[in-house]
């Protein structure tokens, strides 16, 4: 790559807010940079081969939500990637090693690092280039090595690094204590008394039970209604004594994934499986946290990071939406009577494969539900994507840029009510909507269910809801 | 002239050869090794893993989606350039003709199928050649990521298609000198081909054949791996 393809555009208005640089980490030498770069040689598989095959085609700037915001040079997918495309090249290749700029290969600039931050936080690795790329690249997998090294060298956006360490030093991403949450539960069984007139338990820390359910935090301390909706899928199904929450592991959020870390992101998933494995469960019941159930069964399943697991992983959408199929639950649909669309979260559709689940449950209990278009593994980004919605200082970039086409889309539904099994993506629709003074409500599935689902033959008895 | 003819027809096609199968077999031996622990896959993923994958590298279903203008241009070109590398095997042997005559088509028959195809061909490869060139200038986010290799492999790949299409349109070429070409390079005893379009045809696609595995044409090959990794179920 030139100097000049360095280069940014210039129609982008977006300030990137500066990282601070934790000066106990890893030099920031040119050496240690390039050595993280050979490391590619090393795996994954992936990302060493798209180190190379690139056509350089364009489709995948065509297909990108950043791109669609705004055409500037440094949104381009392949310009992102070239980054370190171009340093390895120049190491690893031997057209770069012999004809260097000729064929696209430069050296590592001395504090190109600090640039690099802005690159890399601008992509919402939500894999979309992928689906469209007539060689399978996805572009996620190199802006995942560009943060690793950008984290290795403690430059990783402030707000990610703090939810990494409260993650790794309490269990949950919020940072609440185990006495927090069970008053949290304590509050949710009391709302459910309300609805319903009945005690419908959240069985907390039980141990030899068939089901872990493990949300993310925020469906326990913000949208609170998808753990209450869980809480009566298997309360009709007389399963209140087979699940389980721990008051210590409640939230699936992983942000290891988000700052490129590795060992953080394994340092952080390892206490859920040893959670798991004490309490004795059968299932791994993952909650509406689309990056958390991707850790738990595309990453570390597969890999065998703890080895072979006692215990099955599936989703809870999975499950609510097998048993809505063989007619174990009811719904008063007139309980939602507005429109409502699904947003696929990118971790949920394209990466899981869990689409027609959270349909099947929607379209149980809601009166009018709609698709947007288009959808399931086409599905554009909420914008927020790869821990971006945690990002409050780029909130300007989220807003206008990354996040406009999804507004387009949800417009045209009409709906009144987006649903997103993701808690990122729900942040991120939910401050969509109050930048475009949109008056559509953002919530999860299982929200929708817990105000529909028949409890004794009768739904929740409560007059309104706020979002 | 004597000599870059001899380079080109008794020495070239052995450096080619050893280059090509080194450089793609190192590059099959590495992808294969290198480990991949986590799964990428993208849904929706094909029921067949090689189904899917046979159905992105012979069709691009995937680019189809993503960009219906390229995928006519593409596709055209690939597909038909493929065609063209099948329609040169009758340049290095007679077999195939020998075996459409045995099924009782006569030379000129042969011929005229022969001009028909290839010179459709010709004019197909040399025209979506152009278009993805002047793509490749005239859209911004492809001339934004384009450089010195995508433009030198597509003018490569033209000047290629050019000398070539100049021999199917121009005087009569003879086969013949060719097929003895042939035997007499795998006899290692070359004897060169005495036509100047044809020696300069044959360096720039033997150039072309030695730059795949070290550039970005390795496309041609790592599709499969790089869509095998995707497209897992």
């Amino acid at each position: 790559m030139s100097e000049e393809t360095m280069q940014s555009g210039t129609n982008s208005g977006t300030t990137f807010p500066k990282m601070t640089r934790e000066t106990q980490k890893a030099p920031l030498d040119p050496e240690s940079i390039i050595k993280a770069i050979r490391a590619i040689d090393d795996g994954p598989k992936v990302l060493k081969l798209y180190m190379e095959m690139c056509a350089r085609c364009g489709t995948c700037a065509a297909q990108c939500p950043v791109y669609f915001g705004d055409s500037a040079r440094k949104y381009n997918p392949v310009e992102r990637s070239d980054l370190i495309r171009s340093i390895y090249k120049k190491y690893c290749t031997t057209s770069g090693k012999l004809l260097g700029g000729l064929v696209g290969a430069r050296d590592y600039r001395e504090g190109e690092l600090e640039e690099w931050a802005e690159h890399f936080y601008t992509c919402t690795g939500c894999r979309r280039c992928a689906s469209f790329c007539p060689m399978g690249i996805d572009n996620s997998v190199i802006t995942r090595k560009g943060r690793a090294i950008l984290d290795a060298a403690g430059i990783t956006p402030e707000t990610m690094s703090k939810v990494v360490q409260i993650s790794l030093d309490t269990g949950n991403t919020d940072g609440a204590t185990p006495e927090a949450f069970r008053a949290a539960i304590d509050f949710l069984e009391e709302e459910m008394k309300d609805e319903h007139g009945i005690d419908i338990k959240i069985p907390v820390d039980c141990e030899g039970v068939e089901y872990f359910y493990v949300p993310p935090s925020g469906d326990v301390l913000v949208n609170p209604e998808a753990t209450t909706g869980v809480a009566k899928v298997f309360f009709v199904l007389g399963m209140q004594d087979k699940w389980t929450m721990s008051s210590r592991y409640f939230d699936g959020a992983n942000y290891g994934l988000f700052t490129g870390s590795d060992a953080d992101m394994k340092a952080d998933n390892k206490p859920y499986i040893e959670e798991a494995k004490r309490l004795g469960c059968k299932v791994l019941f993952m909650g509406e946290c689309g990056h958390a159930y991707r850790i738990m069964k595309m990453i570390m399943e597969p890999a065998k990071w703890w080895g072979d697991l006692p215990f099955k992983i599936i989703n809870c959408m999975e499950f609510t939406a097998e048993k809505i199929k063989s007619g174990k639950l009811q719904f008063d649909k007139s309980k939602n009577p507005q429109p409502v669309t699904y947003h696929d979260p990118c971790n949920f559709g394209r990466s899981c494969n869990i689409v027609d689940e959270p349909r099947i449950i929607l379209e149980a209990s809601c009166q009018d539900f709609r698709e947007m278009f288009p959808n399931r593994g086409e599905n554009w980004c909420c914008g927020g994507g790869g821990g971006l919605s945690a990002m409050d200082d780029i909130i300007d970039f989220r807003m206008n840029i990354a996040g406009k086409k999804k507004m387009e889309q949800i417009r045209a539904t009409g709906a009144k009510y987006v649903a997103a099994a993701c808690s990122n993506c729900k942040r991120q629709l939910s401050q969509l909507m109050e930048h475009y003074k949109e008056d559509i409500a953002v919530g999860g599935v299982h929200d929708m269910l817990s105000r529909a689902i028949l409890v004794n033959g009768k739904a929740a008895d409560r007059v309104s809801y706020e979002a | 002239m004597e000599v870059f003819a001899f380079f080109v027809g008794g020495i070239l096609p052995y450096i080619t050869v050893v280059l090509f199968i080194f450089g793609m077999g190192y590059r099959f031996y590495v992808w294969a090794k290198t480990p991949q622990p986590g799964r990428m896959t993208l849904f929706p993923a094909p029921d067949s893993l090689a189904g899917g994958v046979l159905a992105e590298s012979l069709f691009f279903p995937s680019l189809f989606k993503g960009d219906k203008i390229l995928w006519l241009f593409a596709w055209i070109f690939h597909a038909t350039l493929a065609l063209v590398f099948l329609g040169h095997i009758r340049v290095f042997t007679a077999l195939i003709d020998r075996m459409l005559l045995a099924f009782g088509m006569n030379p000129e028959g042969i011929d005229v199928m022969s001009a028909t195809a290839g010179g459709v061909a010709g004019v197909l490869l040399l025209t979506t050649g152009l278009l993805l060139l002047v793509r490749r200038i005239s859209v911004r986010r492809v001339r934004d990521i384009s450089g010195i290799p995508d433009f030198s492999v597509m003018i490569l790949l033209i000047a290629i298609i050019v000398t070539g299409d100049l021999m199917r349109f121009g005087t009569h070429f003879d086969l013949e000198q060719t097929r003895v070409w042939t035997v007499s390079l795998l006899t290692f005893s070359p004897i060169v081909p005495p036509n100047g379009g044809f020696i300069l045809h044959a360096f720039l696609a033997m150039i072309l054949i030695i730059y795949i595995p070290y550039s970005k044409i390795l496309h041609f090959g790592g599709i499969f791996f790089t869509q095998a990794l995707v497209r897992r179920r």
